[in-house]
């Protein structure tokens, strides 16, 4: 799983990608995710319930993300499932980036004042 | 502890076993964090979009991949929906709860929600001209059938039903494939400021 050439993950689905941002920020159960995706997304995308774990387990199928085995939060409801990023995970997410930074790059270059 | 919500329990059902199994408590417990923070209207509203636009992509991901699921869910809808508006053209009625159920879909399928789980496809212009043309050899065949003076019992109805549907769908899927715009090749990089 670690030579896995990142590249060829791309380009993801929004709601993976947004999902694996989220998991940058450390390990997170279902509903802080789907939180956190809101956040990131000035309430754009608003997942539901099974849009949620299906993301997740197209993620965990693919070895981008994991589910732990252990509750970082002793205080948490132990039912609850947390998930983090894997290694590939994170070079996805970074690849993913870096392609999105470039289009911007581009979009800028092509849309800048006095073109067109 | 979770509070039961039996609707939404219930409706679990209608997903594959495999996920409901792995997932089914998390997807209750998700959505009593949902009625507990937003208000039951909103969990609802919420979860209403995401069981149309999940229900039968999941379903149809357990048998085919997902670009595949993704086209196949258009084509039964629009089949759903020519289906119905010639069932309630000709006097069948009925035919308006899958007219409306299309409907329904199809705006389930057009929202944030089914976009952002949606696998960018590089292909769509090509897959929808292909739709199109299969569908057209659907229609001509139903056609050419119609004019054979050797049908059975029964068989213009049949004909009808399903060549109407394919003709209008054929029609739908090359305008939507004619206006997609193609995919960009390669594009040469700006410099970097």
């Amino acid at each position: 799983m670690a030579d896995l050439d990142p590249s060829s993950f791309l380009p993801l689905p929004q709601a993976q990608f947004h999902v694996l941002v989220a998991l940058t920020e450390g390990e997170r159960h279902g509903y802080a995710i789907m939180q956190a995706v809101e956040n990131s997304s000035d309430g754009i995308v608003r997942m539901g319930p099974a849009t949620l774990y299906g993301t997740l387990k197209k993620l965990v199928d693919k070895g981008l993300v994991e589910e732990m085995e252990h509750r970082p939060e002793p205080d948490d409801d132990q039912r609850r499932r947390y998930y983090r990023l894997t290694g590939v995970g994170q070079r996805v997410c970074t690849a993913e980036a870096d392609r999105l930074a470039n289009l911007v790059r581009i979009s800028r270059f092509n849309l800048r004042p006095g073109m067109g | 502890m979770p509070a039961p919500h039996p609707i939404y329990k219930s409706l679990l059902r209608l997903y594959p076993d495999s996920f409901r199994s792995h997932y089914g408590d998390d997807l209750v417990q998700q959505f009593a964090d949902l009625v507990r923070d937003r208000g039951a209207r909103a969990a609802w509203a919420r979860t209403s979009v995401d069981l149309m636009v999940t229900v039968p992509r999941y379903r149809l991901e357990t048998i085919m991949n997902e670009q595949h699921s993704a086209t196949t869910v258009n084509i039964g809808i629009t089949l759903l929906a020519v289906g119905g508006a010639v069932g309630v053209l000709t006097g069948l009625y009925p035919g308006i709860v899958p007219f409306v159920a299309a409907f329904g879909l199809a705006a389930a399928q057009r929202s944030t929600l089914a976009r952002a789980i949606r696998t960018p496809d590089s292909h769509r212009r090509r897959r929808r001209l292909d739709i199109a043309a299969v569908l057209a050899v659907v229609f001509l065949a139903s056609y050419v059938s119609l004019l054979s003076k050797d049908r059975w019992a029964g068989g213009e109805q049949m004909l009808i039903a399903i060549g109407v549907p394919a003709m209008v769908g054929a029609v739908v899927f090359l305008i939507a494939g004619l206006l997609t715009p193609r995919s960009p090749g390669g594009h040469p990089a700006p410099p970097i400021a």
